[in-house]
């Protein structure tokens, strides 16, 4: 099962590394990273993250994280429309 | 003083700022070890009122933190400087995390320079704990020094309480700088709350067979009076938790004593056949559940707790309240229509009552552990260390509050009875503080008797020998078919002469007829005394829940 997060949280140093240390040591895996620095003092990171384990008690488990302002659970974001001619395929 | 209101004008070193926040937290003990890195904040201490303890190890500086914190209330403090010394801090800090103690940390680092070029006694410590810390710091500048102190006190001991690290260069505590100002974050989400109490009442109301499971949020947050208060007003029963220990009265009616793997099959039985679990403080904690989807098979659940994340975590909760157990509690008291069930924990509690009269010459570790804390009444507080001793003294030690029973619980760290003795004897030097260890845990720690000497700790250890490590004895013996596998220690060394050679007074027990002028002694005695008890190797804790298994499989006990 994948679940994709929203998670705002200060610019301080190691905020990342606690951030995702956290997700894994959790039981979830890291399947997709984006994270924008809007200004100074933040971070916006998008995650897609897969785990057998309940997401709202990781989003809690990531809300107790000092650096932490906001989690979000959200719906994956819409596949773009393959090319024209394309065929996926997977292995 | 409070020396945030100087800040503006004050130019200070690094180090200089560290103390002046140590000091303005009401840190008036500190455990700790010198270094090469961390060496200016020691030339700082020189002039502070700060009491600094110089302890043997490191970890014996963070376990002593720890004990400090557990017996006052207040948040502990370690130094240590870089590389091995953080190192050795780690499993101090670990144990904090693991059971949720207010702790400060503090190590000295390489100068900024250096720091990524493996530099002498250069370790990521920061890196390391990230995983056993609530927060960390690595302070760059010195006019932050000031500030993250106390911030991290602050993060230290709010909502759940736990370890925070501050990793200080040297070349950050020698810098002179003016302090900027501390930046406290607040807020607590009550949305909800109001009407998740009216759901929690009524799931109560409703209930024929309800019972608290106590964990060591409740003394955290002291809440003792309040809970003591719900069971008086309810008539409510009560299980708890190795942490949740002296939270509930222990001579309260329906005290159903400790749940778990060496739990009683009072508490256990109850468990098994509750309808509604209150679960005040606990965590839902393998050792206390045993196989968790047989755990309380037939109860709905209401779970308090200050830390959301623990709410759903293992169970799911019928109604979740996070907040404060204070206020929590006394909101659930109404009439409560459960007399056939309070007669029931009245069977349980008296079929599975505990038994002293064992046969023999030999000293039987459960009566000496019973027979002394009763004697020694309220003003003991008792520090274990970790093995079958450990569950002994939860099973047989009158605990009347929950500050007054020590042990590492989710780390379940060995070494720990020593420097948390030591740690809340510094606390509390109105206590009598007990250290019960083992022969296996003593030696994790052996080097603080030399800590216990320096400084006159009236510390008393009852140094339970089995000549094994008995735990790990008990269950190659049960579950691994007699095939014993390096846990003989029947090499020891004379733990009276050693502890002489200490300087600690020492005097060795053999017999069950010595034991009653060991207590007197223990208990009337001044300054530091060590009590060597040789206890028959072949001794199990009974009862036990195999691993795997429900709560209701108890070995060794009434079926």
């Amino acid at each position: 099962m994948s679940v994709d997060f929203h998670i705002e949280l200060d610019h301080s140093e190691g905020a990342l590394l606690r951030l995702l240390g956290t997700i894994e040591r959790r039981g979830f895996a890291l399947l997709n990273l984006a994270a924008d620095k809007p200004d100074e003092e933040s971070y916006v990171v998008r995650l897609r993250l897969a785990g057998e384990r309940d997401p709202l008690v990781l989003c809690r488990q990531l809300e107790r994280l000092v650096e932490v302002r906001l989690v979000k659970v959200v719906p994956p974001p819409p596949e773009p429309p393959p090319p024209p001619g394309f065929q996926a395929t997977w292995l | 003083m409070d020396g945030s209101r100087q800040l503006s004008t004050r130019v200070c070193t690094g180090a200089q700022w560290l103390l002046q926040a140590l000091e303005e937290e009401g840190c008036e003990v500190m455990f700790g070890y010198p270094g090469g890195a961390v060496m200016p904040v020691y030339d700082a201490l020189v002039d502070s009122s700060i009491r600094h303890i110089l302890v043997r190890h490191e970890q014996g500086a963070a376990l002593a933190a720890d004990g400090y914190a557990r017996a006052s209330g207040k948040v502990g403090v370690c130094l240590a400087t870089s590389g091995p010394g953080a190192t050795n801090l780690l499993t101090g800090i670990a144990n904090a995390f693991l059971d949720s103690v207010p702790m400060v940390a503090i190590t000295g680092q390489v100068q900024t320079m250096v720091m990524g070029t493996d530099a002498f006694q250069e370790v990521d410590v920061f890196g390391m704990s990230l995983p056993v810390v609530k927060h960390s710091y690595i302070v760059r500048r010195a006019e932050d020094v000031y500030a993250t102190v106390r911030e991290a006190f602050a993060i230290a001991r709010s909502g759940r309480p736990g370890p925070v690290l501050i990793d200080l260069p040297k070349d950050v505590a020698l810098a002179s700088a003016q302090a900027r100002a501390p930046r406290f974050k607040h807020g607590t989400d009550r949305r909800g709350e109001s009407e998740g109490l009216m759901r929690a009442r009524a799931l109560l109301a409703t209930a024929k067979r309800p019972l608290l499971y106590v964990g060591g949020g409740v003394g955290m947050a002291n809440a003792e009076g309040p809970l003591r208060s719900l069971m008086r007003s309810t008539g409510l029963p009560a299980v708890y938790t190795l942490k949740g220990l002296g939270s509930v009265d222990p001579d309260a009616p329906f005290n159903l004593g400790m749940l778990g793997m060496h739990g009683n099959p009072a508490a256990n039985h109850a468990v098994q056949e509750c309808d509604l679990l209150i679960v005040a403080g606990a965590r839902f904690d393998d050792r206390a559940t045993g196989k968790l989807d047989t755990f309380a098979p037939g109860a709905r659940v209401l779970h308090m707790d200050i830390d959301a994340a623990e709410i759903g975590k293992l169970r799911k909760a019928d109604v979740g309240l996070r907040g404060k157990l204070g206020e929590q509690l006394p909101a659930l008291a109404q009439p409560l229509q459960i007399s056939p069930w309070l007669q029931r924990c009245r069977e349980l509690k008296s079929k599975h009552a505990e038994r002293y009269d064992a046969p023999g010459e030999g000293v039987f570790a459960p009566a000496l552990l019973k027979q002394l804390s009763e004697a020694g009444g309220n003003r003991l507080i008792v520090a274990s260390d970790v093995g079958q001793h450990q569950m002994w003294v939860a099973q047989h030690w009158r605990v009347p509050r929950a500050a007054a029973h020590l042990s590492s619980g989710g780390l379940g760290t060995m070494g720990f009875g020593l420097p948390a003795a030591i740690g809340a004897q510094l606390a509390r030097p109105d206590a009598c503080v007990v250290c019960v260890s083992g022969d296996g845990s003593i030696m994790m720690n052996i080097q603080e008797l030399a800590t216990l000497k320096r400084y006159g700790i009236p510390v008393k250890i009852v140094l339970l020998d089995n000549s094994c490590l008995g735990m790990v004895r008990q269950w190659q013996e049960l579950f691994f078919a007699e095939r014993y596998s390096e846990v003989d220690l029947s090499d020891n060394p004379d733990f009276a002469v050693l502890a002489r050679a200490f300087g600690i007074p020492a005097f060795t027990v053999e017999r069950a007829d010595q034991v009653p002028a060991a207590i007197e002694r223990l208990l009337e005695e001044d300054g530091p005394l060590f009590c060597h008890v040789k206890i028959d190797p072949r001794a199990n804790v009974w009862p036990l829940v195999p691993p795997g298994k429900s709560n209701g499989q108890m070995m060794g006990c009434a079926a």
